[in-house]
């Protein structure tokens, strides 16, 4: 998931600012579990514009399960506001910056109207765990190590991304030198190898990552699911 | 001082190097004075690579300033601030103008230096810089082009004795001697028990690589403490701490003056390992004293 925090509602209504007729989209996904986007923020934040003197002319509240991230879905359910969008002075997304990107398009494409869009979320990254409690576990690097290194990533819970052991700086019962309260990730791979009589895996000098493979902006191509 | 490194450590002498921390800034007399100081009591100097992650003057022009002296320099290079290409550049620049000793290490946390703002970098981490510098020695860039004039590094890494659990420690330490280092400067090591059993952990692997200790001047028992507080990897041992505060009252300098200097005699003795690495951390001219109460002089050399 993409772990997600709301924008101080200052900033959101900085952006506004100038901008009287709003419509707000929300998301069925991850923005849901982080209550930044569910329904109940969606109606929250139709009622913060209007007492700040905005008319909302769509709040549009997507049910969980719906990822506004998926064009063929999101297509679907903002289709009907067709009106709305060109009445409107602008746009505010209650997701993270994919769901934001995705509805811009079509807006441009699906409507061919170019309108101003604003986020009211700042996604934190790819976030596991829950219900309360998400870690970041993962960064996405397209070349998954968790098999040399017992299904813990030290490019993720290593703060130094470091492939090949820890550093020098492991403070007193091995906790991290950039996060005390943390346990370093390579004492925890460590122990882990240890257990499952592994430890020579240790040994292996992993050599320099491959990040052409994170080079930005990815895209994927897949046969596209067919509805059920 | 002007005998290459590989030489002095391939001699059998007991080898001493001592630490220039550069200034913030481009006002570099003192660093100057403190090169001229030791340059003639020392085998060779390091120079920090923007240490504890506080921006400074940069090792490479430390080193350039120790080489244009007829001085031995150490280059200190970090995997914190640069990425591959800049790395292999940098270490380019320095061997064309006579630097050829290198220690690899990984860098210490942005978190507490100040710039914290700052994009990490990273690219590699210092296993795979010795294998990297090796590549250039061999004559060729990591991608495998051929260089136009190549180089030939001295390379050395650095090691963590004292440390709880040190098992992880010592498995990494053993990538870095496959990967082939000639020399290791230790963090501060107060316990020497510790420090023998990482010469022998490390001669079980490999008995050819050169093994300094490395000592840090105490200024007084606060600076112990403190070190044992904030700084992984070093254990300032209550015996040590007494001492310095019994010490009288602007005797605590002059006290771990005495301590360093007693470690060192120890370990040269005994015999405990190859030689030290003095860091006197913005002291520097303070090494002189250490190795007087060690009983090294430069003529010994």
């Amino acid at each position: 998931m993409i772990g997600q925090v709301k924008k101080p509602i200052k900033e959101v209504l900085g952006y506004l600012e100038g901008k009287r007729k709003i419509v707000i989209y929300g998301c069925g996904g991850c923005a849901t579990l982080f209550q930044t986007g569910g329904e109940i923020e969606v109606n929250k934040m139709e009622k913060t514009l209007v007492e700040n003197g905005k008319e909302v002319l769509a709040a549009i509240g997507v049910p969980f399960g719906e990822f506004s991230c998926y064009a063929p879905w999101a297509i679907k359910r903002i289709y009907g506001y067709r009106e709305e969008l060109k009445n409107c002075d602008a746009v505010l997304m209650l997701s993270c910056g994919d769901g934001l990107q995705v509805m811009r398009e079509i807006i441009e494409k699906e409507f061919g109207l170019v309108k101003p869009i604003y986020p009211a979320t700042n996604p934190m990254g790819h976030m596991g765990g829950g219900p309360g409690l998400f870690k970041e576990k993962c960064i996405q690097c397209g070349d998954c190590e968790l098999g040399k290194v017992s299904g813990i990533c030290p490019l993720t819970q290593c703060p130094k991304g470091l492939l090949n052991g820890p550093c020098g700086g492991v403070r007193k019962g091995g906790k991290c030198e950039v996060n005390p309260d943390m346990e370093c990730a390579w004492v925890q791979i460590y122990r882990r190898l240890k257990e499952l009589g592994e430890l020579e895996k240790m040994d292996e000098i992993l050599p320099p990552k491959d990040w052409s493979k994170t080079r930005r902006p990815r895209e994927l191509e897949v046969e596209p699911l067919s509805p059920r | 001082m002007a005998q290459p490194f590989r030489k002095v450590l391939e001699s059998g002498k007991f080898v001493v190097t001592a630490e220039i921390g550069p200034v913030k800034g481009t006002n570099i007399q003192k660093m100057i004075d403190d090169i001229e100081l030791l340059k003639p009591e020392v085998d060779a100097l390091n120079v920090t690579d923007n240490q504890s992650a506080v921006m400074k003057y940069p090792s490479l022009g430390g080193c350039l300033l120790i080489e244009e002296r007829d001085g031995e320099p150490v280059l200190q290079v970090t995997c914190r601030d640069r990425n591959r290409l800049s790395i292999q550049a940098d270490l380019l620049f320095a061997f064309s103008r006579g630097i050829e000793n290198v220690l690899c290490i990984t860098g210490d946390t942005l978190k507490t230096g100040d710039h914290p703002e700052a994009k990490p970098v990273y690219d590699i981490d210092s296993v795979q810089l010795i294998q990297l510098i090796h590549v250039l020695n061999s004559g060729r860039d990591l991608s495998g082009n051929e260089l136009n004039g190549g180089v030939d590094f001295c390379i050395g890494a650095a090691a963590t004795p004292s440390v709880n659990p040190v098992e992880p420690q010592l498995i990494k330490y053993k990538k870095k001697l496959k990967a082939g280092i000639d020399f290791v400067q230790t963090q501060a090591v107060y316990e020497l028990d510790d420090l023998k059993k990482f010469v022998e952990h490390s001669r079980s692997i490999d008995k050819n690589v050169k093994i300094l200790a490395g000592i840090v001047l105490l200024s007084g028992a606060g600076m112990a403490k403190w070190l044992n507080e904030n700084i992984p990897g070093i254990f300032v041992p209550g015996n040590l701490i007494d001492e310095l505060a019994e010490a009288p009252k602007g005797e605590g300098l002059s006290k771990g003056i005495e301590i360093a200097g007693g470690l060192i005699k120890k370990i040269k003795d005994e015999k405990i390992c190859d030689g030290v690495h003095i860091m006197a951390i913005g002291r520097e001219e303070k090494v002189i004293d250490i190795l007087k109460a060690a009983g090294i002089s430069g003529g010994e050399k």
